[in-house]
C-alpha cells in the first residue's frame, strides 16, 4: 500500500534565506510576533507560518515518514499567489517557487511530485508560466485560488486558460489564499477559514458549472481542496436553483449534480461521516488523499485517520489513499 | 401523520391593505412591474415572487389543506424586517404586525401559530416587545435575521435579549433575508447562487456564531430553530471542531468543542435532498429536526408533509418526530 498526498505545501527556501536578517524576496519580508512566530509580510498583508514551514527537503522527508507519507504531490504556500501585485513580481515569485519545487521533485523524484503557482491576474503569462511547468518542468498541474482579485473564474478572460490547462493534461488544485467571502461578515473564531474555505469551494464548483467550463473543457482535471466544501451537502439546493431557471435560459443541459464526478475532492473533511458522504455522493474514485501539510488546520495523522474508519472498505482505502492519485498523475 | 411546518412566511394584510388603497405602509408602496409588482420604499425593493403572498388566512387554509399541512408557524416575509427603518416606526410596525399574526393564530387556533417580528436595533425595545408578543398576544417566539444592521448575534450587547427569550422560553427562529445583505453577495450575482449557495452559507455563519460566539454555553435553554436545515453546518462540523483545537480565538468563548453545542439548536428539515437530511438528523438527531417548507417559495412533491413521508432512509419514529411531535412539545400544541 502506498500514500500520495495532493495537498501539501512548500514556503520555498529561497524566500527563507532572503529574508533572513529583515531582507526582501521580492519586495515581501518576514518578522516574528511577540511569541516568536514567523509572520510573512506582503504589502499590506500577514500570514503566519508554522514552524514545519521553514523545514528543509530533509526535514520534510523525515516528517512524511513520521506520517506514513510515500509522495507529496508539492504546491507553493498560497501567501505567495500574489495576484494583487503587478503581473512582474507574481511572474518573478512564481517562477522562483516552481523552480525550487521541481528542483525538490528532480532530487527525490520517488517522494514528491509538483504542482505551480501562477501570476492568474493576467491569464496570458498564467498561460505561458503554465506551459513552462508542464513542458519543461513536467510538473503535474498547478494550484490557484477560487477568486483572482474579486473575479471568479468563469469569466470570459479565463476561457483561454482552461483550454490551455486541458490540453497540457494539467492537474488545477483549488485552494483558497488569503480572505474568502466570510472575511467581510466576521473574522472572529477562525471562521473565514472553518467556514469561509468551504464556502468559497462551493462557489467555485457552481461558477465553473454554471458559467460552461466543465461543457466547453470535457477534458479538464479539477481537484479541490477541503473536500470541495460543502459543494456535495449542498448540492440539492444547487440542482433546485438550475431548476427555477426557465429551460429555455439554462445553460447547462443537466442538472449541476451531473457534474459532481467531472471534479476530484480531496479528503481534508475531518470526519469519517462526512468522508462516506462524499464518497457516497461523487464515487470513491474521485476522492484523494490530502493532509494540508504543514498547516495548524491539517488532518493529524492522515494516513492513519483513513486506515482505522470503519465504514470505509480496504478498496476504497487504497482508492483514496494512492491508486486515484496514481492514475490521475501517473506516479 | 399531523404536520406542524415552522418555516412559513407572510405578507400581513395590514400593508395589503394600506398599499391597494395607494397608501404608504410605513413607508412603502405598491409599484407595478413585473409580474405582481413590487413593494417598495425604506431602500428596499420587494418583488412578489408568488400570488400566495397576498393569501388571507382563509385562503392560506385552503392551501394548506391542499397540501396535508396542519399547522403553519407563521413569520413576516423576511425583507420586511424593520431593523434599519427610524426606531418609533420599527416599533410601531412590529406591534402592528404581531397584533395581526397573533389574530390568526386566535381566530384559527388549531391552524396557525406565530413568531413576532422585533425592532431588533433597539435591544430594550426588543425585549419589551417580546415579552408582550409572548405574555399578552400568545405569540410563541420570534424571527430573527441573521445580522442586525452588520452586527452578528455575538455582539455583547445581544446577550440580554437572548437571556429574555430564554427566561420566557420563547422560540427564535433565525432565517436570512435573500438578496439584502447576504455575505456572499458580491460573489453570487449571477446563476441564481445568492439564494442556492448564499443563502444555506447565512445558515451555516449563525450556526458558527451562536456556538463560538458562547451564546449556547451562556442560555443552555435557549429554543433555537434554524431555517434551511441550518446550511452547511453540520456537515462542516469537524472543520469547525479542528479550528477550536488548534486556535486560541476559537475557543475563547466555549469551554467545549462547537460539536458538543450543536444539538442545542433545532433545525427545519429543508436540506433539498433525502441524503443530507439523513446526514442532518445523524449529526444532531430526530429529536431535533422539524419540518420547515418555506412556504410559499418552494414547490415540494407532492407536499412538505407528503415528502417527508415518502423517505424511505428514515423510521416512522423519525418521520413522526419531525412531523409534528417536536413541535407539539416545544409550542405546546
Amino acid at each position: 500500500m502506498r500514500s500520495i498526498d495532493v495537498h501539501a505545501h512548500v514556503t520555498p527556501q529561497c524566500y527563507w534565506r532572503a529574508t533572513e536578517g529583515g531582507g526582501e524576496w521580492h519586495g515581501m519580508r518576514r518578522e516574528q510576533d511577540a511569541r516568536g512566530r514567523e509572520v510573512m509580510i506582503s504589502g499590506s498583508s500577514r500570514g503566519q507560518l508554522p514552524p514545519r514551514a521553514s523545514w528543509t527537503p530533509e526535514q520534510r522527508l523525515a516528517d512524511m515518514d513520521s506520517l506514513g507519507v510515500d509522495v507529496q504531490v508539492l504546491s507553493p504556500y498560497a501567501g505567495f499567489y500574489n495576484y494583487e501585485l503587478p503581473t512582474a513580481t507574481a511572474k518573478a515569485t512564481s517562477v522562483d517557487c516552481n523552480d525550487e519545487i521541481n528542483q525538490m521533485t528532480t532530487t527525490w523524484p520517488d517522494r514528491f511530485a509538483s504542482l505551480g503557482t501562477l501570476p492568474m491576474q493576467d491569464p496570458a503569462a498564467a498561460i505561458a508560466e503554465l506551459e513552462r511547468i508542464m513542458v519543461q518542468l513536467k510538473f503535474k498541474g498547478a494550484m490557484i485560488d477560487d477568486k483572482i482579485n474579486g473575479k471568479m473564474l468563469d469569466e470570459p478572460e479565463y476561457l483561454p486558460f482552461w483550454k490551455a490547462a486541458e490540453q497540457l493534461g494539467a492537474l488545477i488544485l483549488f485552494h483558497q489564499g488569503g480572505d474568502t467571502v466570510v472575511s467581510p461578515r466576521i473574522k472572529k473564531y477562525h471562521l473565514p477559514n472553518s467556514i469561509g474555505n468551504l464556502a468559497d469551494r462551493t462557489l467555485t464548483f457552481a461558477s465553473l458549472v454554471f458559467g460552461g467550463v466543465m461543457d466547453a473543457c470535457p477534458d479538464l482535471k479539477i481537484c479541490f481542496s477541503h473536500g470541495g466544501g460543502y459543494t456535495c451537502y449542498g448540492i440539492g439546493r444547487i440542482d433546485r436553483g438550475w431548476q427555477g431557471i426557465p429551460e429555455a435560459n439554462r445553460l447547462n443541459p443537466n442538472p449541476p449534480s451531473t457534474y459532481l464526478r467531472r471534479f476530484y475532492y480531496d479528503s481534508i473533511v475531518y470526519t469519517e461521516e462526512a468522508l462516506r458522504f462524499l464518497i457516497d455522493q461523487v464515487g470513491v474514485d474521485r476522492v484523494v488523499f490530502g493532509s494540508d501539510w504543514p498547516y495548524d488546520m491539517a488532518q493529524d495523522w492522515p494516513v492513519s485517520w483513513i486506515m482505522e474508519m470503519e465504514s470505509i472498505t480496504q478498496e476504497e482505502k487504497d482508492a483514496i489513499l494512492w491508486k486515484n492519485l496514481e492514475g490521475l498523475l501517473g506516479i | 401523520m399531523r404536520h406542524i411546518d415552522v418555516h412559513t412566511h407572510l405578507m400581513p394584510q395590514c400593508l395589503w391593505k394600506t398599499v391597494d388603497g395607494g397608501d404608504d405602509w410605513y413607508g412603502m408602496r405598491l409599484e407595478s412591474g413585473d409580474g405582481l409588482g413590487f413593494v417598495a420604499g425604506n431602500g428596499k425593493r420587494i418583488f412578489i415572487n408568488s400570488p400566495k403572498l397576498r393569501f388571507t388566512p382563509e385562503e392560506r387554509i385552503v392551501n394548506m389543506d391542499e397540501e396535508g399541512t396542519d399547522v403553519q408557524v407563521v413569520s413576516i416575509h423576511t425583507p420586511l424586517f424593520p431593523y434599519h427603518w427610524e426606531k418609533g416606526l420599527a416599533i410601531q410596525m412590529s406591534k402592528d404586525v404581531n397584533d395581526e399574526i397573533a389574530g390568526m393564530a386566535k381566530q384559527h387556533p388549531s391552524r396557525f401559530s406565530g413568531l413576532a417580528t422585533l425592532p431588533l436595533q433597539d435591544v430594550d425595545a426588543s425585549i419589551e416587545e417580546l415579552e408582550r408578543a409572548v405574555k399578552v398576544l400568545g405569540l410563541k417566539g420570534a424571527e430573527f435575521d441573521m445580522v442586525v444592521n452588520g452586527k452578528t448575534w455575538d455582539e455583547p450587547e445581544f446577550l440580554p435579549l437572548f437571556k429574555a427569550a430564554e427566561s420566557m422560553g420563547a422560540l427564535l427562529f433565525f432565517h436570512p433575508q435573500p438578496q439584502e445583505n447576504l455575505v456572499a453577495l458580491e460573489r453570487t450575482r449571477k446563476y441564481g447562487l445568492s439564494n442556492s449557495i448564499g443563502v444555506p452559507l447565512e445558515d451555516a455563519i449563525l450556526v458558527a456564531t451562536l456556538i463560538y460566539g458562547g451564546i449556547l454555553e451562556k442560555c443552555p435553554n435557549l429554543r433555537v430553530i434554524v431555517a434551511h436545515g441550518g446550511g452547511p453546518a453540520c456537515f462542516g462540523m469537524g472543520r469547525m471542531d479542528h479550528a477550536w483545537k488548534v486556535r486560541s480565538e476559537a475557543r475563547a468563548n466555549i469551554p467545549k468543542p462547537p460539536s458538543r453545542y450543536q444539538s442545542q439548536l433545532y433545525y427545519d428539515f429543508l436540506t433539498s435532498s433525502e441524503a443530507s437530511l439523513r446526514f442532518l438528523i445523524n449529526a444532531v438527531g430526530a429529536d431535533h429536526v422539524v419540518i420547515g417548507s418555506d412556504w410559499p417559495f418552494v414547490g415540494w412533491d407532492p407536499s412538505p408533509g407528503g415528502w417527508l413521508e415518502s423517505l424511505t432512509s428514515l423510521s416512522t419514529e423519525e418521520k413522526e418526530k419531525i412531523s409534528f411531535r417536536n413541535l407539539e412539545q416545544m409550542l405546546g400544541i
